[in-house]
C-alpha cells in the first residue's frame, strides 16, 4: 500500500484505464481512459446510449467492469460495490431521480448518512435556503415535482461531504436561477478539493463550469481536453460524427402538396392538463410538426386528443366528427392513432412475441375467435414493408435493438389503419439508419394521403420534415410556422418565448 | 380535512374503530365498558400483536412472508419436546426462537439472494415448516407441559402475566426501532426502492434478509405464547395465521409496496382483529360472525382508503393543471372542474363501459 | 448439444417429471401403477386442479385470488343449505355456483374501484366469504365436523360416476383443460389476459378493455372454486365450510410451478395441469409408500421451494455463462 493521502494534489481521485463493460453480449463501454483529478469540474458530453450514465455508475459501485482498471485516490476499486464507493467518499447524483416516493423529504437526503440528526437538519435547512428551492422537509418525496426531486437527489449529494460527486444531468428540470445557485456550490466545493463528473447536454454550461470535457461516443472517449480548445462545431461533430448522416439531413422534404387534401383532424380551443388555447387543423397528406421544449404540454395536448387524458374545454373534430370524453377505443374507432414517446412504458409489450405486438390495436376489431395465421401474415408484411431485423414473429420484443423495437411500435400503429397519425418523438433512442428508414416511412405516408401530427424535441427533425410548424411554450400556442419561414433558429425562438429569453439574462 | 389526517395517519382511523366497536359494548351492557375487558382483549391479542411487529418489517421492505403460522408451530412443537424432554424452560425456549429465526433466515435467502417472488418462496416453506413440525411430533398432540411454563401466561401483576409485560415492551421497543433507528428506516427504504437504496450504500440483501430473520424469530416467540396459553401442542398450531397477521397490519396502515407503515399501526390492527372476537363472546353472540365482521370491515377501510387517495390524486393533478384548466380561477367554470377532476381512469372505462 | 425446441418448454421437463414420478412410486409399491388406481387417485385432489386452471388467468393478469378457499366452502355450504330448505339439488348446485361466480365478480369489482392491491382485497373478501361460509352453516345448526349431509343420492354418486371409463370429476378437468387452454391462447379474451399482465399501461394506451377482462378472469376462478366445492360435497357425500381452507396454497402451487410468473405476463394452462397432476400424485404416492399425508404435503412445499430456486438459479447461470462467453470473446479478439 502505497498510503497516499486522498489530499495530494498529484494523486487523481479517479483514474480509469481502459474500462470495458458490457450488457449482455453489447458491449457499452470499449477500452475508456478517465481522469478526475482534486478540485476538478470533469464535463462528460455524448448522445443517449453513448455509455456516460454506465461509466458513472461503475464509479458509483451500481455496476461491475468487466475489463480494464479503476483507481479511486491511487487504490484499486475494480470490485467496487456502493457500499465500498460509499466509503470512499464517492456520490452519484443520478440521471433519474432515485428516491423514496413515500419518505419525507428529509429522510430521503439523510437516509444513511452518519451524524447527529439534529445538526444534520439544521444544515439541510441552511442549504435549501442558501439554494433557493422551496420546499419543506415533511413532504411526500412522490409528491414533489420532477425538479424538485431532481433539487433533492443534488441536495443528497451536497449534504454527505462528497470527495467525488458525479452529477449526472443535475440541470434538465431546473431553472436558470437555480442552475445558477448550483454552479455556487460546485465551485465552493472544488475548492475544497472536491472532484465533479458533471454530465450535461448543454454546451454553454460546460463551457461556464468544466475544467475538463471527455466526449463520448459508442462506448469510446472520442475527444477530451479543456473545453475552451474546441469550438462547438468541433464538440458536434464529435459527438455526432456518423458516416452517411447526410445522406438524409440534406435537403428539405417536399414541398406541401400544392393542394391541401381534406381536413382530416381539428383542434378548437382546447384546454387541458397543461395546455390552453389550441387551435388548429391537419389535413390529409400534411405533416404538422409539434415544437416546443420538454414540459411545454406537447404530449399533453397529444394525449387529450387520443382520449387518455381529459378535456376541459374545446372541441376535437374528426373527419367532421367531434369526438368528446372518449377513450383511446374510440379514437382507434375514428382513426386517431398514437405513438407514445415512451415505448418501454406504454407502447410495447416487451416480453411478448413481435406479432402480439403489432396486432394489439386491432383485436378488439377482429371476431374473438383469434385468427393466428392471419395475424402471423400480416405481420411478415409489415416485416417487408418497415425492414425489420427479427429472426421470427415468435420473438419477444426485448431482444431486438432500440431501433427494430421503434420499427415495432411503428408496424402496430400502422396496422390500425390511421387517418390521423400522432407520432411522438418517432426516432428517440434509435440509431441513424433506422432515423433515416423512419424519416423515409413518415415521408412516404404523407405522400399516400395520411395526416401526421409529428412531436419532437429535435428541432432539426422538425424542420426536417414538417409542412407546418405549431411551436408550444409553457402551455400555450407560441406560433405556427409555414413554409420557408420554418428554421431551427425560428423554432427556437418560439419555443423559448420572449419571457424565457429575459429570464435567462437575468 | 379530518378524512386527510385520518388518511395520513391510518393509526387514528383504526384507533376510530376501535373506539366504535367498544361503544356499541357499552351500549348493549354498561358494565363491560371497564379497564378488565381492554385488558382482555389485550391478553388475547398477544398472539397477534408479536406477528403484526414482524409483518410490519417484511411488509416494510416490500415483502410477504405467509410462512408465519408454519414458524409458529414449528417453535410451539420444538420447545414443547424439549420440555418434555427434561430440558429447562429458558433453554427449550431459546432453541425454538433459534429455530424460528433460522426458518427465517431461510425464507430471507430464498427471497433476496435467489430472488425468488416473496409469496411463492414462503408458500413453500409454509408446507415445508408444517411438515417439520408433522415429523417431529409423530402427529400426536404434546401435552402435560411443565406448569412454570404455563405460568408465563398467566396474569400476574397489574393484571398482565409476564409474557404481556414483555409484548409490551417488545411493541414499544420494536415501533421507537422501526421509526428512529438507521436499521429501522433502512427497512423502509429498501421498500420503497430498491435500486435508490443500494445507491445511497444500504446493503439491501442483507437488510431484506434480517427483515425476514427477525419475523421468524417473533413467529416462533409467537408460536412459545401460544402453546404456554393453551397448555398443549397440536399439531395445527397457528395455522392460518399469516392470514390474520397480515390483515392486521394492512388494516394498521402498512403497505404491502413496501416503504410505509408503523408497528404502532399493526399492534392497533391486530387489538382490532381480537378484538371482535372477544365482543361478540362478551354480546353473546355465536363465534361465527367473527371472520365475516372483520372481513367486511377490512374491506371497508381498503376501498374507501382507496378512494381517498384516488380523490387526493385529483386534487393534487387539478391542483398542476389549474392555470390551463380553470383560468378564470376557482369556482365559476364548475363544469371544467368536474371535467378536470376526472382521473385518466374513468376516461379509459367510461369509453370502454359504453362499448 | 442442442434440445429440439419443444424439449426446452417447461411443460416437457413438467411432463417427464411427471413421469418419472408416476414410475418411481410404481417401482416402490406396484399397485401404484394399476389404471384404476392412478384414475381413482384424482379425486383427491383433482378439484385443486380445477380451480389451478381459472387461476392461472387471474395470476397472468398480474393478480392473485386469495378467496377462492373460502369460495368453495361457501358454495357448499349455499348447496347444503338450499338443499336443506327443500330446494331441488340440481337448483342448489346452480345457486352455489351462481353465488361463486358473484363473488368473484365482486371480487373484480373491488379490486378497480379502490385500486388497492389484488392481494390484499382478496385477503379480505376471503374473509368475507369464509366468514359467510360460518355464520350459514351456522344458522343452520350444522356443526364444524358433521357439516350438512344427506344430500341427493343422485348428486352423491356424481363423484364416482364413470365417463369413458375416467372418474366423473378427472374427465371434468381434462375437459375444462382442454377448454381453459382454446379460451387463454385461442381467443382474443385470453390475448387481452396476457396483454394486460405484461404491461397494463401499453394495455390501456391501446384501448384494451381492462375491466372486462378482470371481471371475467376472476368470475372464472370464483365459479371454478365454487365447482370444486359442489365436486367435494358430492365426493365426500356433505358440506362443509371449512372445505377450501387447505385448497388455497396448493393451488397457487400448482400454477407457479406450472411455470407462470407470479409477476403475470406469462403462463400456460398445459402447466397448470401437469403440475397439478405432479403435485397431487406426489402426495397420494408418498401415502401410498407408507409417509403420512401431513408429511408429503410438507414434500410438496419443499418441492416448490426447491424448484423455483433451481430456476431461478439457472436463470443466474445463464446470464453469468452467457457473460463470460463474452469476455472471452473480447479477450480472443
Amino acid at each position: 500500500m502505497a498510503g497516499t493521502s486522498p489530499t495530494d494534489q498529484h494523486t487523481p481521485l479517479v483514474e480509469a484505464r481502459q474500462i470495458w463493460k458490457f450488457f449482455g453480449s453489447i458491449a457499452v463501454l470499449r477500452g475508456v481512459d478517465l481522469t478526475l483529478r482534486p478540485g476538478e469540474v470533469h464535463a462528460l458530453l455524448g448522445g443517449n446510449g453513448a455509455g456516460k450514465s454506465t461509466l458513472m455508475k461503475m464509479i458509483a459501485g451500481l455496476h461491475r467492469l468487466d475489463r480494464g482498471e479503476l483507481l479511486v485516490c491511487g487504490e484499486d476499486a475494480s470490485a467496487m460495490t456502493p457500499v465500498t464507493a460509499r466509503q470512499a467518499g464517492i456520490h452519484l447524483v443520478p440521471q433519474e431521480p432515485m428516491l423514496f416516493p413515500s419518505l419525507s423529504v428529509e429522510e430521503n437526503v439523510l437516509m444513511h448518512v452518519p451524524g447527529n440528526r439534529k445538526e444534520l437538519r439544521a444544515r439541510l435547512e441552511t442549504m435549501i435556503a442558501e439554494i433557493g428551492a422551496g420546499m419543506t422537509l415533511s413532504t411526500q418525496a412522490g409528491q414533489l415535482e420532477v425538479a424538485d426531486q431532481q433539487m433533492v437527489e443534488i441536495l443528497r449529494g451536497l449534504i454527505r461531504d462528497a470527495r467525488i460527486l458525479i452529477l449526472d444531468e443535475p440541470t434538465s428540470a431546473l431553472t436558470p436561477r437555480e442552475v445558477g445557485k448550483l454552479f455556487e456550490r460546485i465551485r465552493a466545493l472544488t475548492a475544497q478539493g472536491v472532484g465533479i463528473f458533471f454530465i450535461s447536454h448543454k454546451l454553454g454550461e460546460i463551457r461556464e463550469i468544466a475544467d475538463i470535457v471527455s466526449i463520448l461516443r459508442d462506448g469510446q472517449v472520442v475527444l477530451a481536453g479543456a473545453p475552451k480548445t474546441f469550438s462547438d462545431a468541433e464538440i458536434v461533430a464529435a459527438m455526432t460524427h456518423v458516416e452517411g448522416k447526410e445522406g438524409f439531413t440534406l435537403g428539405h422534404a417536399a414541398a406541401a402538396p400544392a393542394e391541401r387534401g381534406p381536413e382530416r383532424l381539428r383542434v378548437e380551443g382546447l384546454a387541458g392538463e397543461g395546455f390552453a388555447d389550441v387551435t388548429f387543423s391537419l389535413h390529409a397528406g400534411e405533416i404538422l410538426g409539434l415544437a416546443g421544449v420538454v414540459g411545454s404540454g406537447r404530449t399533453e395536448l397529444a394525449e387529450t386528443i387520443y382520449g387518455i387524458r381529459p378535456a376541459a374545454r374545446g372541441r376535437i373534430l374528426v373527419e367532421g366528427k367531434p369526438l368528446s370524453s372518449h377513450g383511446p377505443r374510440d379514437s382507434l374507432d375514428a382513426g386517431v392513432v398514437y405513438l407514445p414517446e415512451d415505448r418501454q412504458v406504454s407502447g410495447l409489450f416487451v416480453n411478448a412475441p413481435l406479432v402480439w405486438n403489432a396486432s394489439a390495436l386491432v383485436l378488439h376489431r377482429g371476431r374473438e375467435w383469434l385468427p393466428l395465421a392471419q395475424e402471423r401474415a400480416d405481420f411478415s408484411e409489415q416485416i417487408k414493408l418497415l425492414g425489420i431485423v427479427c429472426a421470427s414473429g415468435d420473438q419477444p420484443v426485448r431482444t431486438l435493438s432500440g431501433g427494430n423495437q421503434q420499427k415495432v411500435l411503428l408496424a402496430k400503429c400502422l396496422a390500425a389503419g390511421p387517418r390521423v397519425l400522432i407520432l411522438d418523438e418517432p426516432t428517440r433512442g434509435v440509431d441513424v439508419a433506422v432515423r433515416a428508414d423512419i424519416y423515409r416511412l413518415i415521408d412516404r405516408l404523407a405522400g399516400e394521403g395520411l395526416a401526421i401530427l409529428l412531436i419532437s424535441s429535435d428541432h432539426e427533425e422538425v424542420e426536417r420534415l414538417s409542412h407546418r410548424v405549431l411551436v408550444m411554450n409553457h402551455g400555450y400556442p407560441g406560433g405556427m410556422l409555414e413554409g420557408s419561414d420554418i428554421t431551427i433558429n425560428a423554432i427556437a425562438r418560439l419555443s423559448f418565448g420572449v419571457g424565457a429569453n429575459l429570464d435567462a439574462a437575468q | 380535512m379530518i378524512i386527510r389526517f385520518l388518511q395520513r395517519h391510518r393509526e387514528a382511523s383504526v384507533a376510530l374503530i376501535i373506539v366504535f366497536l367498544f361503544a356499541i359494548l357499552g351500549l348493549v351492557d354498561r358494565s363491560y365498558l371497564s379497564f378488565d375487558t381492554v385488558l382482555l382483549v389485550y391478553g388475547n391479542s398477544l398472539i397477534l400483536f408479536v406477528l403484526a411487529i414482524g409483518a410490519t418489517m417484511v411488509m416494510a421492505t416490500h415483502g410477504l412472508d405467509v410462512s408465519v403460522g408454519s414458524i409458529m408451530g414449528l417453535a410451539a412443537v420444538v420447545a414443547g419436546l424439549l420440555m418434555n424432554a427434561g430440558w429447562g424452560i429458558p433453554a427449550s425456549i431459546g432453541v425454538a426462537l433459534l429455530i424460528g429465526l433460522l426458518c427465517g433466515l431461510f425464507n430471507g435467502a430464498l427471497v433476496s439472494l435467489l430472488n425468488v417472488s416473496a409469496i411463492v418462496a414462503t408458500l413453500g416453506t409454509l408446507g415445508l415448516y408444517r411438515g417439520l413440525v408433522h415429523l417431529l411430533s409423530g402427529g400426536a398432540w404434546i401435552e402435560g407441559l411443565p406448569e412454570n411454563f404455563k405460568a408465563l401466561t398467566k396474569a400476574g401483576s397489574l393484571g398482565l402475566s409476564p409474557v404481556a409485560w414483555l409484548v409490551l415492551v417488545l411493541l414499544i421497543v420494536a415501533h421507537l426501532c422501526l421509526r428512529y433507528t438507521a436499521f429501522g428506516r433502512a427497512m423502509f427504504a429498501v421498500g420503497d426502492n430498491r435500486e435508490g437504496a443500494r445507491l445511497i450504500g444500504i446493503r439491501v440483501n442483507e437488510v431484506q434478509i434480517a427483515a425476514y430473520g427477525l419475523n421468524g424469530l417473533l413467529s416462533a416467540l409467537a408460536g412459545v405464547i401460544f402453546a404456554s396459553q393453551i397448555g398443549f401442542i397440536p399439531n395445527t398450531a397457528g395455522t392460518g395465521m399469516e392470514m390474520r397477521a397480515i390483515a392486521s397490519s394492512v388494516l394498521g396502515g402498512v403497505s404491502l409496496l413496501g416503504g410505509t407503515g408503523t408497528v404502532l399501526g399493526a399492534a392497533l390492527g391486530a387489538y382490532f382483529m381480537t378484538s371482535i372476537d372477544s365482543i361478540l363472546v362478551l354480546l353473546r353472540l355465536e363465534a361465527y360472525w367473527n371472520d365475516i365482521i372483520a372481513g367486511a370491515i377490512l374491506l371497508v377501510v381498503l376501498i374507501t382508503d382507496g378512494k381517498i387517495r384516488e380523490a387526493v390524486d385529483h386534487h393534487l393533478r387539478y391542483q398542476k393543471y389549474r392555470k390551463f384548466i380553470d383560468p378564470q380561477a376557482a369556482g365559476q367554470h364548475a363544469d371544467a372542474a368536474k371535467a378536470a377532476a376526472r382521473p385518466l381512469n374513468t376516461t379509459l372505462e367510461t369509453s370502454e363501459a359504453r362499448k | 448439444m442442442r434440445l429440439h425446441p419443444a424439449l426446452k418448454r417447461w411443460e416437457s421437463v413438467l411432463a417427464l417429471l411427471l413421469i418419472a414420478e408416476i414410475l418411481l412410486f410404481g417401482a416402490i409399491n406396484p399397485v401404484f401403477l394399476q389404471p384404476s388406481m392412478l384414475l381413482y387417485a384424482t379425486s383427491d385432489f383433482i378439484h385443486i386442479g380445477i380451480t389451478a386452471l381459472a387461476l392461472t388467468l387471474v395470476i397472468i393478469t398480474g393478480g392473485i385470488d386469495l378467496s377462492l378457499g373460502s369460495v368453495m366452502g361457501l358454495s357448499a355450504i349455499t348447496l347444503g343449505i338450499l338443499w336443506v330448505d327443500g330446494v331441488d339439488i340440481w337448483g342448489a348446485a346452480v345457486a352455489a355456483l351462481a353465488v361463486g361466480t358473484l363473488g368473484g365478480v365482486f371480487n373484480a369489482v373491488a379490486i378497480h374501484l379502490s385500486k388497492v392491491n389484488p392481494l390484499v382485497i382478496t385477503l379480505g373478501t376471503g374473509f368475507l366469504y369464509g366468514g359467510a361460509a360460518l355464520v350459514l352453516s351456522g344458522l343452520a345448526g350444522a356443526t364444524g365436523y358433521e357439516g350438512i349431509s344427506n344430500f341427493d343420492p343422485a348428486f352423491v354418486n356424481l363423484a364416482n360416476l364413470q365417463v369413458v371409463g375416467l372418474p366423473l370429476p378427472f374427465a371434468l378437468f381434462l375437459a375444462l383443460t382442454v377448454g381453459f387452454m382454446a379460451l387463454l391462447h385461442r381467443t382474443r379474451f385470453g390475448r387481452y389476459v396476457y396483454l394486460i399482465g405484461q404491461n397494463p399501461r401499453a394495455a390501456a394506451y391501446a384501448g384494451t378493455p381492462v375491466f372486462r377482462t378482470l371481471v371475467v378472469a376472476y368470475a372464472l376462478t370464483s365459479l371454478m372454486a365454487a365447482l370444486s366445492g359442489l365436486i367435494l360435497a358430492s365426493y365426500f357425500g356433505s358440506a362443509r365450510s371449512d372445505f377450501g381452507t387447505t385448497a388455497l396454497m396448493p393451488a397457487i402451487t400448482a400454477v407457479v410451478l406450472g411455470g407462470t410468473s407470479i409477476y403475470g405476463g406469462s403462463g400456460t394452462i398445459l402447466g397448470t395441469a401437469l403440475a397439478a397432476l405432479l403435485v397431487g400424485y406426489l402426495q397420494t404416492g408418498l401415502q401410498l409408500v407408507g409417509v403420512s399425508s401431513h408429511v408429503s404435503s410438507a414434500l410438496s412445499g419443499g418441492l416448490l421451494v426447491i424448484v423455483v430456486a433451481l430456476r431461478s438459479l439457472s436463470e443466474m447461470g445463464r446470464v453469468w455463462f452467457q457473460h463470460r462467453r463474452v469476455l472471452r470473446n473480447v479477450a480472443a479478439e
